[in-house]
């Protein structure tokens, strides 16, 4: 409980942070590391995660990681729990016929955390763009450059609709107007992380946008935008409690 | 978390780390329990509920 309050004083954290020293409510939950050797000092432990509960107690959402060095963010989760990207950091570029603002939900890049970008496009009235499976058409395509910067979760494109184009006699599925895409990533380790942050202290992702914009009486040549992201770099947190509060001695 | 003021968050510590467990599915409920925060009040699953649910985030260690 000292660590604990140790802990929510330097970081200035006032919701509950609750103690479970004999793993109890762990062991309850069945989230028990069994991994970690009984005779270790991290034998207790959970597996890291976390539950969005309705106000009977029952889980609406619950979100673990694989890999215990990656972690969901709160931002993250209100993407995924909720539907709400974030609108952090954005920049926009002009491009022809369409304008482009990129956003992302946390303004810090950690190592192993899980964020959400966000692309947003407005086209110009009256024009309209192709989506992903159309035929015969240049679909819209959004690329990222993540190197070793981050993994990429799997996405989809929004829903598109379905545009008759009579002077053709086509039908075939377009957006019009605005839409959003977001895509989630996890920042790499603090180790693969530390080289690519710049003088200034910043991440920065590169990606682009490839369209062809038509009109209801012709397509024009395809673009390909060039966009970044970009983050502030933050390390993770490796300050402990003083030692008198400290659970175990740290093992040499 | 500014989104999320109408959650309440708690965080239960461990310990000072497959395929991994992850408990409860998504429709069961969660165990009770009772536990200290950092001030050294009793909290409860009750007690730490929002007026809209909860977030319940474990975490391995305040400390390392």
């Amino acid at each position: 409980m000292a660590v604990l309050k140790n802990f929510a004083d330097r970081q200035h954290i006032t919701f509950p942070l609750l103690s479970d020293p004999d793993s109890k409510i762990i062991r309850a939950f069945d989230i028990l590391n069994e991994t970690v050797p009984k005779d270790t000092p991290t034998y207790g432990i959970p597996y890291p995660g976390t539950y969005i509960l309705d106000t009977q107690g029952r889980v609406a959402g619950k979100y673990f990681e694989d890999d215990f060095r990656e972690r969901t963010s709160a931002s993250d989760i209100l993407f995924r729990q909720y539907g709400q990207s974030g609108d952090v950091g954005g920049g926009t570029v002009v491009a022809k016929h369409l304008r482009l603002t990129t956003a992302a939900s946390t303004p810090t890049a950690r190592p192993g955390h899980r964020s959400v970008l966000s692309l947003d496009f407005y086209l110009e009235p009256k024009m309209h763009v192709y989506s992903p499976g159309v035929q015969g058409y240049i679909p819209i395509e959004w690329k990222l450059d993540t190197g070793t910067m981050a993994k990429l979760h799997a996405f989809d494109y929004p829903s598109s609709k379905m545009m008759r184009l009579e002077a053709i006699r086509e039908t075939v599925p377009v957006y019009q107007g605005h839409a959003r895409l977001n895509r989630e990533i996890t920042f790499a380790a603090e180790d693969v992380l530390k080289p690519l942050v710049t003088a200034s202290g910043e991440l920065i992702l590169k990606g682009s946008f490839r369209y062809q914009a038509c009109d209801d009486r012709e397509c024009y040549v395809p673009e390909t935008v060039p966009l970044e992201w970009q983050f502030r770099f933050a390390g993770l947190d490796r300050e402990r409690a003083p030692a008198a509060l400290q659970r175990r001695p740290t093992q040499p | 978390m500014r989104k999320t003021f109408w959650l309440s968050g708690i965080l239960v510590a461990g310990l000072s780390g497959q395929s991994i467990k992850t408990g409860p599915a998504v429709g069961q409920l969660v165990p009770d329990f009772s536990a200290q925060d950092q001030a050294g009040r009793a909290q409860t699953l009750k007690s730490v509920t929002g007026p809209k649910g909860t977030m319940l985030v474990f975490f391995r260690s305040a400390d390392w």
